[in-house]
């Protein structure tokens, strides 16, 4: 047998000064030519399992280190980093803080330069690797000035260009849109399958990974709970959700055929897989054309809290950022704002809150223009929540960090101890209210800057991109909160790219694209204008993708927006039909 | 990065991104010089303009200029007074004097000719030294300032550093930015708080920013190892860089000014603040 690219022998890891270890006793083999996706909830170990296949584990972190770690027959404890660096490509989540020249040419030259390569040959390498991401023509540009997408695919092509055996990606995808998720893989995908670069990828895209991976590595709390092919692994949707793990939609759906008593020999984990399978039943499943008929918008009453007319906003640079928006809001609606990176969601947002000045058109809040107001005024009615929780988090205790703005802005002590009290108790955090912020998990952390806007007492919150860079389980909670605050009477407006997560949420989704309005609809329309959402480089949730597939094959209308609902409307007929498919 | 780079993108394409770092450096080697050697407000004065003509040449935003301009009128104005009012070594040419009945002041208190011109020449340096090292640095790629300063045999680890550093400072203010954001956010308005109140909120923006700063440095060292990257300066270089006629010519002229203005100066007093110009 050829000897492995990857021999992990019972390794077990544990950083300085962690309570616990971040791996334990893993043993794997990869393959050359493998793509393998490592998938697990936050805090499983997949990025520590990622580094120690470079080295950077243990020999940056130190700690404690047990067991073997073979890459490319190197110990990854006898090479240094920069020596293994020559085996290990290595991509990283974050995309701009792994930029470290002016030059897309200068970026992918760097690690040969430092491998003394003649500078004949690095022309030669960076062409090539270039070519391999499709970046060709863009040598002279700079970095910063590429979309995510492609900032990641430079990083995918800076280790392209040492030649590695292994390529090791660590969630590259969470901070882009999906656009920029689609391209990652795409790429990936096709240096795996056309040049047999070998591929080890923590994610959390199941969706991708069930289309592209090899194998599957489920890790959790460190330990590996099962290795094996997407179709076995992924058919355990029920131990992979009880991680708070996700499944591939279409999967969840044949899972709860199967609850149903419907004996399926597998479970499909793409959506070809699991059109092939419907059409395999031969009827035996009818889908009923009644059912939830697109619903029409609920009636709104009064006049609306947020009032934005014809609103231009041009950066100092020239952009146009947004191109004459109108949008009402009413109190007491949950509002889904959608759109590729650019589109101009959070420029809009800012304007709600006052951070931006329009360059043209009016914005009004309770039927105040914000014109008048300052930011830190607007902040008692509308409560902004950035994505990066570590921003916003200003003192060194959980309970000072709520009362913080409150002290500041003179509210009597004994009204800053009944507000602290109930808005740590609303995010549950009131048992860490002398904990020091940064010792909290990141999702916790983001409650906690939740808690500390809910404290000033606003009746609208906006969340923006609230669940990047979570995993899913976090993503969801963060959500469960918005609706629950919704319930109390807050007006809420998301702004994200993660179509899949909104349908239990929003009632009303609004489409931007190059700083426009496509479409705002009520969310089951929206999730369904695929042309509309497409414009906006967006793709509908799989199932919805799904559903109209199997409505063009049955001849139906389907508009349903989870797997759940798809499932309400199948029926078993106990027959199959013979005869032509 | 937006608002940092003084020099627009469409710099990008002057004549003076074009030179070899080393053309630039003698540049600044000689305007700093010639600063330094000359006391006259008339040469200084020159120097000072064209400073800033080559900045304009180069691309620098004329809203930066203006912006410098502001911030430096308060010390500009100290210097004009201090020098006219307090520097009587130069010359007692009295322009005004201070009336006898006036407290303390009065008799003696002169604001001289010779001073206020002093004051000026001391103004067209500030300019001059305050302009020269942005014309360098921003006109110049980082990734070319790592290869000139080696060409100059600074070592390959204090280069990248220094290079690092650079690109490090629109990263961090683009931090700051976001976190002054995020208090207002909070409801803290800053302006309407009186010094000692605003200088407490402001010292909290240090909590994020360097957490922030850590993570950032420790996730750059990471990139760096698995780039390779072990600070030895035993390494290639794609883009090596070479002089070409326009440096040559530069060279020849920087060389050519200094090497004038020491012999107009010993010779003629050219330069000398009581000189002929």
């Amino acid at each position: 047998m050829a000897e492995p690219i990857v021999l992990l022998e019972n390794l077990s890891y544990q950083y300085p000064g962690a309570s616990a270890p971040a791996l334990r006793d893993v043993n794997l083999r990869v393959e050359r030519g493998e793509f393998v996706g490592i998938v697990g909830p936050t805090g499983a170990g997949k990025t520590t399992l990622c580094l120690a296949l470079n080295g950077t584990v243990p020999q940056f972190y130190g700690g404690r280190f047990f067991g073997r770690a073979l890459v490319a027959g190197l110990d990854t404890l006898e090479h240094p980093i920069h020596d293994l660096a020559r085996h290990v490509g290595m991509v990283f989540q974050d995309p701009e803080a792994q930029l470290l020249t002016t030059s897309v040419e200068n970026e992918v030259a760097f690690a040969l330069e430092n491998l003394c390569v003649p500078p004949e040959a690095i022309r030669a390498r960076v062409a090539r690797a270039l070519a391999a991401v499709r970046l060709q023509g863009l040598e002279k540009k700079r970095p910063h000035e590429l979309s995510g997408g492609q900032k990641q695919r430079l990083a995918i092509a800076a280790a392209l260009a040492l030649e590695p055996d292994l390529l090791v990606l660590d969630e590259p995808t969470t901070q882009l849109d999906p656009v920029g998720q689609e391209e990652v893989f795409a790429t990936v995908a096709r240096l795996n399958r056309e040049q047999g670069v070998t591929v080890v990828m923590a994610s959390h895209a199941v969706e991708y990974l069930a289309e592209h991976a090899t194998r599957l590595v489920i890790l959790d709390q460190g330990q590996v709970l099962q290795v094996g092919p997407p179709r076995d692994v992924l058919a355990q949707v029920e131990q992979l959700e009880a991680l708070g793990l996700r499944v591939p939609q279409v999967t969840r759906f044949y899972h709860l055929m199967q609850a149903r008593g419907e004996r399926l020999p597998t479970l499909p984990v793409t959506q070809d897989e699991a059109l092939a399978q419907y059409r395999g039943l031969r009827g035996r499943w009818r889908i009923r054309s009644d059912g939830a008929a697109v619903a029409a918008s609920p009636p709104r009453e009064g006049p609306p809290l947020i009032e934005v007319e014809d609103l231009r906003h041009v950066y100092p640079d020239g952009t146009e950022a947004l191109r004459g928006v109108s949008l009402r809001v009413w109190p007491g609606e949950y509002v889904v704002i959608v759109g590729q990176n650019g589109a101009g969601k959070s420029t809009l947002a800012k304007h709600v809150v006052h951070l931006l000045e329009p360059t043209s058109g009016t914005v009004r809040v309770g039927g105040e223009d914000v014109r008048g107001l300052s930011t830190a005024a607007l902040a008692q009615r509308v409560g902004f929540i950035s994505q990066n929780p570590d921003n916003q988090i200003f003192t060194t205790r959980v309970e000072e960090e709520v009362a913080f703005a409150l002290r500041a802005r003179r509210v009597p002590e004994a009204e800053v101890q009944r507000r602290v009290a109930w808005a740590l108790e609303e995010m549950g955090l009131a048992p860490y209210r002398d904990r020091h912020p940064l010792s909290l998990p990141k999702g916790d952390r983001a409650r906690l800057v939740v808690a500390a806007v809910l404290a000033m007492g606003p009746d609208i919150l906006i969340f923006d991109e609230p669940t990047t860079g979570q995993d899913p389980q976090g993503a969801r909670r963060i959500l469960d909160l918005s609706r629950r605050l919704q319930e109390q009477g807050k007006t809420v407006l998301v702004i994200t790219h993660h179509l899949y997560l909104m349908p239990p949420y929003a009632e009303r989704a609004v489409v931007m694209a190059r700083g426009a309005i496509l479409l705002d609809a009520p969310l089951r329309q929206a999730f369904h204008a695929v042309d509309v959402l497409r414009q906006s480089d967006l793709q509908p949730p799989q199932i919805v993708l799904f559903a109209r597939a199997l409505a063009a094959w049955e001849g139906v209308d389907l508009p349903i927006l989870t797997e759940e609902e798809l499932a309400a409307r199948v029926e078993v007929t106990g027959e199959m039909e013979h005869g032509g498919v | 990065m937006v608002g940092f780079d003084p020099f627009g993108p469409g710099a990008r394409d002057t004549f003076f991104r074009h030179l070899d770092f080393r053309s630039k450096v003698a540049i600044l080697g000689v305007a700093t010089f010639l600063a330094f050697l000359w006391d006259s407000p008339v040469t200084t004065g020159a120097l000072a303009a064209v400073v800033v003509l080559l900045c304009l040449l180069a691309g620098l935003r004329k809203e930066y200029l203006l912006r410098m301009g502001l911030i430096m009128l308060p010390f500009f104005a100290l210097v004009l007074l201090t020098h006219g009012f307090l520097n009587t070594y130069v010359g007692r040419t009295a322009l005004w004097t201070a009336p006898a009945d006036w407290p303390l002041v009065g008799g003696w208190l002169w604001l001289t000719r010779e001073g206020l011109l002093y004051g000026l020449m001391v103004i067209f340096r500030t300019i001059t030294l305050v302009l020269v090292i942005p014309l360098v640095v921003f006109t110049t790629e980082l990734d070319e300032l790592v290869v000139g300063l080696v060409r100059l045999r600074v070592p390959y680890k204090v280069a990248f550093v220094l290079a690092s550093t650079l690109r490090f400072v629109p990263l961090l203010l683009g931090e700051v930015q976001s976190i002054m954001e995020a208090q207002r956010l909070r409801g803290l308005e800053t302006s309407r708080m009186g010094l000692l109140q605003r200088a407490r909120i402001y010292s909290r923006i240090a909590v994020p920013l360097i957490l922030g700063a850590l993570v950032r440095s420790q996730q750059i060292e990471v990139v760096l190892a698995s780039r390779a990257f072990s600070g030895s300066a035993e390494r290639t270089y794609l883009h090596t860089t070479r002089l070409r006629t326009a440096d040559y010519l530069v060279l020849g002229a920087t060389l050519a000014v200094a090497v004038a203005a020491v012999v107009g100066l010993a010779l003629w007093g050219v330069g000398r603040f009581h000189g002929p110009l």
